[in-house]
């Protein structure tokens, strides 16, 4: 085979033509659209956000079990048994009600988290890649630090001199601060590693001796170039902070039990993995499908903004 | 993303002596049942490393788990737990006054490498232990306020070596000959012989310690005393048997110490694991590499239904009681009122009976089953929430008074679970809206020992040994922030308790500390929950296990492995 | 570092005489990799102010207890004195770095009479085996599933590596571990009456290493064969692979010498440092699997406070960080050479 799938199944995009000339944006929504993945993606977080909304509205109104309501008579059991979909967890309290109440918080810190490390983590790496020299020196150093940054211990301190309670969201911020002050350092590297490689290639050059400023040949050529990967690295990143919500809430940084998070109910699953593995699979899948949105869409966005792509 | 999540390791701190429940067979192995030689091998899991190999330096039941089997104190706990026998000591003789008690040491007793225990032995032994640079875990209270000359234990300069001489050359500590050893009291104490059992009143050689270190060394020093206990071949033990190798956080293996007086044990090998995930335990116990293991609590009703576990498995009563503590020195804490409310608006037998699965057995009182002192007949703490109610309104407290105040609860998955609960019954009983705080467990020690917590629990206690002096100055005023967290107020209790300790007549101490017992009930001290009890499967082929409700943490019948074997399977 | 073409080298700093040595490309890459060594200085440095700093900030102290009795003041005075903890904290400060400058790391105070370094010698050797087996699964795995991922995108194989990233992102360690556990030794166990199973936890240079190392493994070949496959395609998409495939190069050329070239500067960049996170340990999959190493001991040192012990396991770290990032530093050179180090 000489021709690989991918370079035909790009062939027939180039020739699409818009009959008007649109703006950067319009243009990626109009190619967007027409990746079928990138919709579905789409239609999952949608979907995910209407649960998170309606979710309490729909205990409030009795028509979902309460979260937090115990029944220790039928505690540990599977799904489907005395009326409870997806079973009951190590207090008796239904799961399809948790996992649903949960997805507000879960959905909050994976997409929270992210677009903390992200201006963070791009920051650093353009200017490291782009200036070379010192500059980078000093700031991949400063990375090197922070890779090696004891964040549990960071974690134990802020426990002990910065405790917020009230609200979810409020319990939450120095979990988002937790997790964001650590990870940036990946991202970091990851687009000053790009922007190493792509700086040196021909149009850059060209760029560059047209006299272009070095922000704008940044913003123009160099993040385009470097997307993704970067989308990658961010929508990784989502279930893994929703895991760390979990052991910062196990450390005592963030949302306190009862208050359901899908993190918590996985750590609290695996104790039971032999009674009642649903427990674990069930709050694991809901991660699953956020994670598979999330890639869906970042590939559709990928594709959609990539300038060769553009008329 | 890389933070390394936190660990889940429940330790109790309290290490058990005691109580018996004897299970296992009465009348010895038939030889033809016996397994050969060579598949004399015991697995166990003991769940975390000692953090010393050294007797006196150990406090956790983990370490005990070692050092008990590889040393031997004077006297032990008798199979049933209802008093002392003879262990290195052969027969002992107390004063008519109390204060002087003589013990004569075994003639044939040896240490592994074949010399004799010399009554020498143990005076290093003790005086290794209370060597107050040392800095051991369990003198205070035991030995410092026991044997003469410790009262001042805390106030010896450590940098000073002549200080620490001096101190340690006024103990009341002797060995007129070879075979006898003296311990003077300060005061009379019934409970002495029970002291003398905790594993960390070992005898210790001295030319072992200071071969070990290079020589001899100043008694301010506090590394070289510790260099024989870092190595197998260097921890010379008593005890039935010895280290043959240490793989640090792995396991530890003992081997039958040939010289022991009572005659090598059955096993020719037991290997204790350091496994702290109990789900991998219990997979071990399953594929065959574990013999013994407690069970998850998770995994209990699986145990129960499965047909071939639920034949290996065995519970039994720890001497071990868990409370909720409250601060007294909080309004409205300080009021007996508001704490009997919160105490009596648990369902306990819910708690117990469903979230804990039937093992943990509930408890009213403080003594727990098992031991002299347990006294189930007051109820003054049993769940009523109509009465819990009407005693916070006598107290004039209301509940958006209460609904500031926090369970302060450690993070392990257990206490996580019975803590919601627990926050639910007081919630759904007194109509309140209160909060669980789940903090790590350094943090929650440190904020407790500063008395900054609302509700505390569940914190228990397990005997040191079944004399029920180990257990009542839990709640002395001096101990206000060491172990009675609360801090509460207990008119006339202590001198009642100090009294019952220095009481030699055994039926005039009973009378005094069933008082204590009531003011404790009564008061809403704390509010009493459950006594703990192990569930652990042991397989089929262990035999000869003598169980007692002293054992250290899921390693079953370990006072007595000596006389345990396998059979032919 | 990297610099821009035309810039003056910052070897020409240097004199003369080592002129000769800095021009040639190996003697540069030497000066540069000893500037680099040297830049650990003050790297571990900042890293040990900081982790002193929050050490101390945390609350609890190394003597308090998970449970029952307390020390007592006493005790607890006697031991702050036995390790030096009475003295003022920079003092404390001062005295550690000194001991550091010569190897000294310390007394742990976990485990009596044991050297921080005696600690870390002992637990190292393990988690380092399982981190190396990992990595050695995530290079080819991760690469290859990107790679073919990219080129046969929407295939089902496109499909198949992306449904495995997914359930690799979405059910943590402690999950596949447990589960892992529960098929391959449990259930194999009594399916084959005994014959067949993985040994569910414990140490031996055996099948013990199957089910620990493809645990820690599988989210990075995750991750890396969806990050290969993303930096593929925004290769593939350049002008000049389109105009090799045009010239009708056969596939294995343009994907060697063209595609994968240009692609594998992301997943350097990443492999780096997740090889120091392998070889300093998982404490997740230490535990399940029960494996004696120092991602454990790092964790229970920093919850039973053991202040030597954490910050010799975080001066560990912290060079292997910074060595795992000057190799990719380099490595940048050879895949693709107009990246350029000063």
């Amino acid at each position: 085979m000489a021709i690989p799938v991918a370079a035909m199944e790009q062939a027939p995009i180039d020739w699409e033509v818009p009959e008007v000339q649109v703006g950067l944006w319009a243009d990626a929504w109009v190619r967007f659209r027409r990746n079928r993945l990138a919709v579905v993606g789409l239609t999952i977080i949608t979907f995910l956000i209407v649960v998170a909304l309606v979710s309490p509205l729909l205990v409030h109104f009795g028509l979902l079990a309460n979260p937090i309501k115990q029944n220790v008579d039928s505690i540990e059991t599977g799904p489907g048994v005395n009326g409870h979909l997806f079973g009951t967890d190590i207090l008796g309290r239904d799961t399809l009600s948790r996992l649903m109440i949960g997805s507000e918080v879960s959905l909050t810190v994976g997409l929270l988290v992210q677009a903390i490390i992200f201006p963070i983590g791009l920051t650093i790496g353009l200017t490291a890649g782009y200036f070379g020299g010192r500059i980078d020196n000093l700031l991949m150093r400063f990375t090197d630090i922070w890779y090696a940054f004891p964040d549990l211990l960071f974690v134990l301190v802020v426990v002990s001199v910065w405790r917020l309670s009230g609200s979810w969201f409020f319990q939450l911020i120095p979990i988002f601060g937790a997790i964001a002050l650590v990870n940036w350092v990946g991202l970091a590297r990851l687009v000053r590693g790009q922007v190493l490689s792509i700086k040196e290639k021909e149009y850059i050059e060209a760029a560059r001796s047209s006299g272009s400023p070095p922000l704008k040949l940044i913003l123009r050529h160099l993040l385009p170039n470097s997307l993704g990967p970067i989308i990658v690295t961010l929508t990784f990143g989502i279930p893994q902070a929703i895991f760390l919500e979990a052991v910062l809430s196990f450390l005592g940084v963030g949302i306190q039990p009862p208050q359901p998070t899908w993190g918590q109910m996985v750590a609290d699953g695996v104790e039971a993995i032999y009674p009642n593995p649903t427990g674990v699979v069930f709050p694991a899948l809901a991660i699953g499908f956020t994670l598979l949105a999330f890639s869906f869409i970042g590939d559709g966005l990928r594709d959609a903004l990539d300038p060769r792509m553009r008329r | 993303m890389h933070l390394r999540s936190g660990i889940r390791a429940f330790t109790l701190a309290t290490a058990g002596i005691v109580l018996a429940t004897a299970c296992g067979g009465t009348s010895g192995p038939q030889s033809q049942d016996l397994a050969s030689p060579d598949k004399q091998v015991l697995n166990v899991n003991d769940g975390t490393e000692p953090n010393s190999y050294d007797p006196t330096q150990q406090t956790y039941t983990y370490e005990a788990g070692v050092g008990r089997e590889v040393f031997e104190t004077l006297l032990k706990s008798n199979k049933d737990g209802t008093d002392v026998q003879p262990g290195a000591a052969e027969s002992y003789k107390v004063s008519s006054d109390g204060l002087t008690y003589t013990f004569t040491l075994r003639s044939n007793a040896k240490w592994s490498d074949g010399q004799a225990v010399k009554a020498a032995d143990f005076v290093y032994g003790y005086k290794h232990l209370l060597n107050p640079a040392l800095a051991a875990g369990y003198v205070d209270p035991f030995f410092d306020s026991t044997i003469a000359g410790a009262d001042g234990y805390g106030s010896v300069d450590v940098s000073s070596a002549s200080a620490i001489d001096t101190f340690v050359s006024g103990l009341g500590l002797s060995a007129p000959d070879d075979k006898t050893f003296v311990i003077k009291l300060q005061h009379p104490a019934a409970f002495f012989k029970w002291v003398v059992t905790l594993w960390v009143a070992s005898p210790i050689r001295q030319d072992v310690v200071e071969k070990a270190a290079g020589g001899s060394f100043s008694s301010s020093d506090t590394t070289k005393p510790e260099v024989w206990a870092q190595k197998a071949e260097t921890i010379i033990g008593n005890g039935p048997f010895k280290i043959s190798e240490i793989v640090s956080k792995d396991h530890v293996t003992l081997v039958p110490n040939p010289n022991y007086w009572g005659g090598a044990p059955k096993f020719t090998k037991i290997t204790e694991w350091f496994i702290e995930d109990a789900n991998t335990a219990f997979a071990k116990y399953q594929t065959g590499d574990l013999d013994a293991m407690t069970v998850p609590l998770a995994n209990v009703d699986l145990v129960r239904n499965d047909p071939k576990l639920s034949k290996e498995a065995k519970v039994y009563p720890k001497l071990t009681t868990f409370w909720m503590t409250f601060n007294a020195k909080r309004t409205p804490f300080d009021k007996p009122d508001v704490r009997m409310a919160f105490a009596k608006s648990i369902d306990r037998d819910k708690l117990n009976k469903q979230v804990q699965h039937d093992i943990q057995q509930s408890i009213l009182s403080f003594i727990p089953k098992g031991m002299a002192g347990y006294d189930p007949s007051n109820k003054a703490q049993a769940f009523d929430a109509a009465a819990a109610k009407q005693l916070l309104q006598k107290a004039g407290v209301s509940a958006s008074d209460l609904n500031k105040f926090k369970l302060l609860t450690r993070n392990t998955t257990r206490n996580k679970t019975l803590n919601q609960f627990i926050v639910d019954q007081w919630n759904t009983n007194l109509g309140l809206n209160m909060q669980l705080e789940v903090i790590d467990s350094k943090t929650v020690t440190s904020r407790i020992r500063k008395g900054d917590f609302d509700i505390y629990g569940p914190d228990g206690w397990g005997a040191d040994y079944p004399d029920q002096q180990d257990w009542f100055d839990i709640f002395f005023k001096a101990s206000c922030h060491s172990l009675n967290w609360g801090c509460v107020d207990l008119p006339g209790y202590d001198d009642l308790v100090k009294q019952a300790d220095t009481e030699l007549d055994q039926a005039k101490r009973n009378a005094d500390y069933k008082k204590a017992q009531d003011q404790l009930i009564n008061s809403a001290a704390v509010a009493f929950i459950f006594q703990d009890y192990e569930y652990n499967l042991i397989k089929g082929y262990v035999g000869g296990l003598t169980i007692t409700a002293g054992d250290d943490q899921s390693l079953p019948g370990n006072f007595f492995w000596h006389d345990a074997y396998i059979l032919k399977h | 570092m990297a610099v821009i073409a035309g810039r003056p080298k910052r070897g020409a700093l240097l004199p003369k005489q080592f002129a000769a040595v800095t021009d040639s490309r190996l003697g540069s890459l030497g000066v540069y990799v000893l500037r680099r060594v040297l830049w650990m200085i003050p790297v571990v440095f900042f890293v040990i102010v900081i982790t002193f700093s929050l050490m101390h900030l945390a609350s609890g102290s190394p003597w308090d207890k998970a449970g029952g009795r307390q020390l007592s003041q006493v005790v607890i005075d006697n031991l702050n004195r036995k390790y030096g903890l009475n003295r003022p904290i920079y003092e404390q400060f001062a005295l550690y770095v000194w001991n550091v400058l010569h190897f000294d790391f310390g007394l742990s105070y976990q485990y009596q009479g044991k050297t921080v370094v005696e600690l870390i010698g002992g637990g190292w050797p393990y988690t380092a085996t399982i981190g190396v087996l990992a990595f050695a699964l995530i290079v080819p795995f991760g690469i290859g599933l990107g790679v073919i991922a990219a080129l046969r995108q929407n295939s089902r194989v496109d499909y198949a590596t992306m449904g495995f990233a997914t359930f690799a992102a979405s059910f943590p360690n402690f999950v596949i571990g447990a589960l892992m556990i529960v098929f391959f030794s449990v259930l194999m166990y009594k399916w084959t009456g005994g014959e067949f199973f993985l040994p569910a936890g414990g140490w031996g240079v055996d099948d013990h290493l199957v089910m620990p190392a493809v645990t820690l493994a599988l989210l990075p070949i995750a991750y890396t064969a969806r990050l290969t496959r993303a930096s593929t395609l925004e290769v593939i998409r350049q002008d000049y692979v389109r105009t090799a495939w045009a010239k009708g190069l056969s596939e294995r050329l343009v994907v060697v010498r063209h595609v994968l070239k240009n692609a594998l500067i992301p997943v350097v960049t990443t492999l780096g440092p997740t090889f120091a996170f392998l070889v300093t340990g998982s404490v997740i999959v230490e535990q399940v699997f029960s494996i004696p190493g120092i991602g454990r001991a790092f964790v229970q040192a920093v919850n039973s406070r053991d202040y030597p012990m954490i910050l010799g396991t975080t001066v560990l770290f912290s060079l292997v960080i910074a060595v795992a990032n000057l190799i990719v530093d380099i490595l940048y050179v050879f895949i693709d050479p107009r990246v350029r180090l000063t």
